[in-house]
């Protein structure tokens, strides 16, 4: 058995577990299989995403975020994590200083939209500049 | 201090292609793809295991040359 063919059983095999979790905690049968489907199909795309090396020898964990991912997720990440903490000051100082009135909560959410959206917009930037 | 490569040179040389040596050193071919175009500076283990995997002492694959205007 091949490398690769024991890792697309292997990933099959925790797909259907995964979708079994759900039946068997109460989602109907249909979200369980549309679940564990998910699961398996991110599996099938991961070794040709250019983000994942597949090292099929570790097992469970053969799935592994290779260098050049590693340092391209840290920079985006370090990106969302500054613009949402110069969002939220901004918000902050807007509120107390300028509208004086408490922060509500909808925009507070907001800080955390922007962040996310960084971050996959720098990941997305990154993986693009860097190849 | 700038980091060059001779990866591609040297991967042709020694019949792997990007999809082999990427196999070889547990990365994406992607990555391969950025270091030979020097998009990106692999680490110093990587570095390492690229010379290795292409059977040729690491300063024949990678060299820091001075960037423009840099005092020694």
């Amino acid at each position: 058995m091949t490398g690769m063919t024991s890792y697309y059983i292997s990933r099959a095999v925790i797909s259907v577990a995964f979708g079994a979790l759900f039946a068997v905690t109460g989602s109907p049968w249909w979200t369980a299989m549309l679940i564990g489907g998910f699961v398996f199909a991110f599996f099938l795309w991961a070794p040709r995403s250019g983000r994942y090396s597949v090292h099929p020898e570790l097992g469970i964990t053969a799935l592994r975020r290779d260098e050049r991912t590693q340092v391209i997720n840290d920079k985006a990440a370090r990106n969302a994590f500054v613009v949402s903490m110069l969002t939220l000051g901004g918000i902050t100082v807007y509120f107390g200083a300028l509208a004086l009135t408490n922060v509500p909560i909808a925009v507070l959410k907001l800080v955390i939209v922007i962040g996310a959206l960084t971050y996959f917009v720098s990941d997305l930037w990154l993986r693009r500049s860097q190849q | 201090m700038n980091l060059h490569n001779r990866l591609k040179e040297i991967r042709l040389h020694k019949n792997f292609t990007q999809e082999s040596l990427a196999d070889a050193v547990g990365v994406t071919r992607q990555t391969i793809i950025a270091v030979e175009k020097e998009k990106f500076v692999p680490s110093v283990k990587l570095a390492l295991e690229l010379a290795s995997a292409l059977d040729t002492p690491i300063e024949k694959v990678f060299w820091l040359e001075k960037s423009r205007g840099e005092k020694s």
